[in-house]
């Protein structure tokens, strides 16, 4: 049986690996630890902390670090070269980015520039461990859709991993230098990143392992103070349901939902917020979640895995006393 | 300037998606502009009204009944409209394919100075003909942007990207999908419905021979149904978050 090759595109920003890419990565090493004719191997646009990433990548194989400092931030032209480059010398079959804002615009230009099909959200595997196909939610997290390719090539954007077992044992990762360089030929005519403006020490709902979310039934911008309070006793951060960032109370990054962010926490905590089909179609790859809302008979308690019914706030006070015993105990 | 503003329709939010016989029953459907694609629009028609001369132009692949989804285009003030006669293809390469190939004819094989698209349907969702449109045509792209600000020069654009903001230099010609937060799409007045009607549409054929990249194989109702353990003490919630689930 031919072998097939896995190339798994490691985004960084600011010099860290984001933790989606390293779980792809990861994940992907679960089909090469019980395929003998699978291999996966990385690429890592951009000078990285190595030490950092190797610490908590698994399994075997290489990643190659262009780390040229041009990569240090994103350029569509420059990413796109480099990626198609180390995929074609490395006669990949299939190539792999998380589910980001970068990846959404890089994926579909190499889909036209490597005649590879895209394909996205959670990867399908036959018995031996070949990709060959997806299946993702449409209309709004109605329906849940497979897709197929014929293509000899393909490229994902994952934003869900169907359940692989076991665990690669074995880690013997190389980490090979590339000493490919930014540059592209008519760099002029394509847009250039001026600059990139992080928000301090906030961490991204998109990345965040706990979430508490507010809607319309907390109230106000006022009420969301709790919010934030909580997710500071937790590790978490705050989210947002559509209305709370139509009446101005939150930010639109904070919007989870399909007008806004689709998320991914251990626990996602629900509070005040009904529970529309736009706002379900954010939070359908969450781990656990708990919903808060007065009204009993809201569609989120049909997602939900704890309900507590009640006033929003009310039951959010009384959270964040039982969080500080608890923590004071321990 | 020559502006191009790629729109398609999907179910409004009211809709309901349901399920007959496990196929998917679109019967109660009411087929609207995609949200995201009248964000493209305003921007377009933002622009038609800061450079005078400019020229508007609105494409969309769709059935012969996205005429009037394609009047409410023209009256919030695109010049002409261009319906890609077919049924909708629900592959995005095919469907970048046959847009490429109608802004080529179109503008008799000079680029658009600028073409528009929404981020995404919030049908499919799939969020890729715009960046493949504008690798097929060879232009810059941004996709996603939340703010913009143009000059006869070129254009600085912003988009949120996880955890921050990225500005971006971009030279003319260049393609754009729009994000929810760049501009507050105009409502249509009865004077500008009645001028759209002296507005033409356009009927294109696309020309097909592309194979598909991707089919769709199936569809099935997407159940998220849980058991909601319903609990009264918030102490009680604290403890199983903790000590079941190890959750912090």
């Amino acid at each position: 049986m031919a072998m097939n090759k896995y190339l798994v595109f490691l985004e960084q920003r600011e010099g860290i690996v984001k933790k989606a890419s390293i779980e792809l990565w990861n994940t992907l090493q679960k089909l090469v630890a019980v395929h003998e004719d699978i291999a996966v191997c990385a690429l890592l646009a951009g000078a990285a902390d190595l030490q950092l990433l190797q610490a908590t990548l698994v399994g075997e194989g290489a990643v190659y670090c262009a780390s040229d400092h041009g990569f240090s931030l994103y350029n569509p032209e420059c990413y796109a070269n480099l990626v198609a480059d180390t995929f074609k010398r490395e006669a990949c079959s299939a190539l792999f980015f998380a589910d980001t804002i970068l990846s959404r615009e890089l994926a579909p230009k190499l889909s036209v520039r490597l005649k590879a099909a895209l394909l996205s959200g959670s990867p399908v595997f036959d018995a031996a461990g070949v990709d060959s196909g997806s299946v993702r939610p449409v209309y709004s997290g109605s329906a849940l859709a497979s897709f197929h390719s014929d293509r000899s090539l393909r490229i994902y954007t994952i934003s869900s991993f169907p359940i692989i077992t076991p665990t690669p044992s074995r880690v013997h990762i190389d980490f090979i230098p590339l000493q490919q360089r930014c540059s592209v030929s008519g760099e002029e005519l394509f847009p250039l990143i001026r600059m990139m403006t992080m928000r301090d020490g906030i961490q991204d709902v998109t990345e965040a392992g706990i979430i508490i979310a507010g809607g319309r039934g907390v109230g106000g911008a006022d009420g969301f103070a709790l919010l934030e309070q909580l997710a500071l006793l937790l590790g978490g951060v705050v989210g947002a349901s559509r209305p709370a960032v139509d009446e101005g109370w939150r930010p639109h990054s904070e919007q989870i939902g399909q007008t806004g962010r689709t998320v991914a926490p251990a626990l996602y905590l629900a509070c005040g917020i009904s529970g529309s089909v736009q706002h379900l179609a954010g939070i359908g790859s969450a781990g656990l979640v708990v919903a808060i809302n007065s009204d009993c008979h809201a569609p989120i308690f049909d997602v939900a895995d704890y309900g507590i019914v009640g006033d929003a706030p009310l039951v959010l006070r009384k959270l964040i006393d039982a969080v500080q015993d608890f923590l004071k105990k321990k | 300037m020559n502006i191009a503003v790629c729109v398609c329709q999907v179910p409004d939010t009211a809709s309901v998606i349901g399920f007959v016989d496990g196929l998917i029953d679109l019967s109660r459907v009411n087929e609207v502009m995609n949200p995201y694609d009248e964000y493209a629009l305003e921007e377009a028609v933002r622009l038609k009204e800061l450079f005078t001369g400019s020229v508007v132009t609105v494409f969309s692949i769709a059935p012969a009944s996205a005429k009037e989804m394609l009047r409410k285009a023209l009256a919030m003030g695109a010049d002409r409209a261009i319906l890609l006669n077919d049924a909708v293809l629900s592959d995005p390469y095919q469907t970048a394919v046959a847009l490429s190939r109608a802004l080529v004819a179109f503008y008799a094989d000079t680029l658009p100075d600028l073409v528009f698209c929404g981020k995404q349907s919030t049908d499919f969702q799939s969020a890729q003909v715009p960046a493949m449109l504008a690798e097929l045509l060879g232009m810059g792209a941004v996709t996603g942007i939340c703010s913009l600000h143009a000059s006869s020069e070129g254009l600085q654009v912003e988009r949120e990207t996880e955890g921050g903001v990225e500005s971006f230099d971009v030279h003319y010609p260049a393609l754009f999908s729009t994000e929810k937060g760049l501009n507050i799409p105009r409502k249509t007045s009865i004077k500008s419905v009645m001028e759209a009607r002296k507005k033409t549409i356009d009927l294109f054929s696309p020309s097909l021979d592309e194979a598909s990249y991707v089919v769709m194989t199936g569809m099935k109702p997407l159940d998220r149904k849980k058991r909601c353990q319903f609990l009264s003490d918030e102490k009680e919630l604290i403890r199983l978050l903790r000590e079941e689930r190890n959750l912090f």
